[in-house]
């Protein structure tokens, strides 16, 4: 149906242009000074061409970060939709509508938690003196266990906090998709000899395919956004180990040199990629 | 191949008993119909004997094995669902062999079996589609396909052509009743609908909530209703039941008297006594036309609603008398008159029935009642 008024346009366009001004002058801004040699320090600036994306190449910092940063995405997205999927299984097998409905509200608190606040708990847990995540082990062996300042521990400690929020809510979500599915297929598997795993791997899950596939691009731009998880609980150390391309960033941008251009540069090309990945993932997946 | 027995099986959700003491032997070979209003326990049962709900007393074994606690596909049943439960996701080869890749069966046998399958409801054409691009009619065969290619010791279908409209519903139970005679697979049908269980039938159980209200071949169920329920539910147009009270009359016969007709039977048919309350039922067709001013076994009224059938033509006529009374009578398309008629019907007194208006069981002799089956068992073989 073709609107024959421009009512519809005059409601819509103020919050399109509030929008549109929030959303492209910051990254014009971004893109504009990506180009320059701006300092934190000083004021004036000059045109350098690609210079800052040159040097990045040749930064092993920067692309140590790169690795982190896909170490971490893979890692957290992996293990929230594996622990996801098996904990909602688990709970529409074994649970009651009772225990369902109460272990979705305690499944709900820790996403509900801000992450800065999960953050502080959990590097309080793991402290190495007064931990109570790693006190089992300092009972025993005597030994304080320093997780977060040990680099072949430390991102995926963090990152066990990041999928500790978000695998919950999802294994409720997934609980719920699961509930909603008909029943009769399922029934009809089990006639068809169809161990439980098998019911769940061959006609459960993917007749959840669209659902699944749309929480986990929820969680990869999500784990996208984990700045304040790591800068609570690691700052990215201990050394670089644990700083992805955000604390890296911030760290040029505002911490150790104020290189604002620099940090532009890098923020610049982390969204050009990340935008280039996710449409062809999109497209991928739809196709 | 195998039979099915069902004893003293019970089936209640917390305090609600949906079956209570369920008795029934199933033998082999044979088609089996529950036939029940929707509630009546009848899917419950047949979803007990696949194993999809916990039996909560009494046991069923098939093939003289308990399997009570044995899982669904330990068991040598298949299933056809009403919204026939195909995998949505999967082609309608796969949704065929998905059991037999379950039971570990080479490729090659998969192969030739989904294809012996599939040459025999036609679905060749449609090996590689999914679900969503077919017609219902379509979508149950492969469903059935599915249920067959197991060669399942026991057939179950609840309700399976129930959501497939009147044409492919009954060019799909011609479908099934020639299936059964080529496999000859005991099977157990679930059904509301009586067309398909007379039709389908070497026995009925009907049903009514939870408890058996008659066993017997369609003939049987048909000529002999045990209980009002039964006569009542099965047959279609409906029989027609009046209120009655019985009265002593000469010749060794009993009145049974609406207080405006008069319906004379023999008394060796039924056990009634005198002043009793009963219900009288005879059946739309064996209302034959009559003059308007009959008195005994028989009635006049005013034809209130004619509907056109085809061959024939299904009359309401309101009878006279408080409160509202109405028969409804099948007579011939030519012999039909218009409404507003004043006309009489009579009926021969064997196609009378006669119910207990308290407990609502035939009152028809024992005795009596088993010869009559007999002997219409005969005249059916």
């Amino acid at each position: 149906m073709k609107s024959k008024t421009s009512l519809p346009a005059v409601f819509i366009s103020p919050s399109m242009i509030v929008l549109a001004v929030l959303a492209f002058v910051p990254t014009v801004f971004a893109i504009n000074i990506a180009f320059q040699d701006k300092q934190l320090s000083s004021e004036d600036s000059h045109y350098v061409g690609l210079a800052n994306f040159i040097a990045l190449f040749s930064d092993r910092r920067f692309l140590n970060s790169i690795v982190v940063s896909l170490t971490w995405e893979v890692m957290t997205v992996v293990a929230t939709m594996c622990i996801a999927v098996l904990l909602g299984i688990l709970m529409f097998e074994a649970a009651s509508a009772r225990m369902r409905n109460i272990l979705s509200v305690v499944f709900l608190i820790p996403v509900l938690m801000p992450r800065v606040s999960a953050a502080f708990v959990w590097k309080f847990a793991f402290h190495p003196l007064f931990g109570l995540a790693v006190y089992p082990y300092k009972a025993i062996t005597g030994q304080p266990l320093d997780l977060l300042a040990n680099p072949s521990t430390a991102l995926a400690t963090v990152a066990f906090v990041d999928v500790w929020q978000w695998s919950l809510f999802f294994s409720v979500i997934i609980l719920h998709l699961l509930e909603s599915l008909p029943h009769e297929p399922l029934e009809a598997a089990e006639l068809d000899h169809a161990r439980t795993w098998e019911r769940y791997a061959y006609v459960a899950l993917p007749m959840l395919k669209i659902p699944l596939i749309s929480l986990t691009f929820v969680k990869m731009i999500e784990s996208l956004r984990s700045f304040d998880l790591i800068y609570v609980m690691t700052r990215g150390g201990p050394g670089i180990k644990t700083e992805t391309l955000d604390m890296y960033a911030f760290s040029q941008g505002f911490i150790e040199s104020g290189n604002i251009s620099y940090a532009s540069s890098m923020a610049v090309l982390m969204m050009v990629a990340t935008t280039i990945a996710f449409t062809a993932l999109w497209k991928r997946v739809h196709a | 191949m195998a039979r099915i027995s069902c004893s003293h099986v019970c089936k209640s959700y917390g305090p609600l008993e949906v079956v209570k003491d369920f008795n029934l032997e199933v033998e082999d070979h044979e088609f089996v119909v529950f036939l029940g209003p929707s509630g009546c326990g009848k899917s419950t049962i047949l979803r007990m004997v696949a194993g999809l709900e916990d039996i909560s007393g009494g046991t069923i074994s098939i093939d003289g094995k308990v399997v009570n606690d044995l899982l669904p596909r330990e068991r040598g049943v298949a299933m056809v669902f009403q919204n026939y439960a195909l995998y949505p996701h999967m082609s309608v080869f796969a949704n065929i062999a998905f059991g037999l890749k379950r039971m570990r069966v080479p490729r090659e046998d998969i192969e030739r079996r989904v294809h012996e399958v599939s040459a025999i409801l036609g679905l060749e054409a449609l090996l590689e589609r999914k679900p969503a691009q077919l017609s219902g009619g379509q979508q149950q065969r492969v469903a059935i396909a599915r249920a067959m290619i197991k060669t399942p010791a026991v057939f179950l279908f609840d309700e399976p052509l129930s959501n497939l409209d009147a044409k492919l519903r009954s060019h799909m139970r011609v479908e099934i009743a020639r299936l059964h005679k080529r496999l000859k697979t005991t099977t157990i049908y679930v059904t509301h609908d009586q067309l398909e269980a007379m039709t389908l039938a070497d026995r009925i159980v009907v049903l009514r909530a939870g408890l058996i209200e008659q066993v017997g071949t369609p003939a049987e169920i048909y000529g002999f209703p045990r209980s009002r329920f039964v006569a009542d539910f099965v047959g279609s147009p409906r029989m027609n039941l009046l209120d009655v009270t019985v009265g002593e009359a000469p010749d060794n016969k009993w009145a049974l008297s609406t207080g405006h007709e008069t319906f004379l039977v023999e008394r060796g048919r039924f056990d009634l006594h005198r002043g009793m309350r009963a219900v009288l039922g005879i059946r739309p067709a064996n209302l034959k036309s009559t003059s308007p001013d009959i008195r005994l076994n028989g009635l006049s009224g005013i034809v209130d609603l004619v509907e056109y059938l085809g061959d024939g033509v299904l009359l309401t006529i309101a009878l006279p008398g408080e409160p509202a009374r109405q028969v409804t009578a099948l007579v011939p398309a030519e012999a039909a008159p218009v409404a507003g008629t004043v006309v009489g019907f009579g009926t021969p007194p064997e196609a009378i029935h006669v119910f207990d208006a308290e407990t609502g069981k035939s009152c028809r002799s024992a005795y009596l009642g088993a010869a009559e089956v007999g002997q219409s068992m005969r005249d059916a073989s």
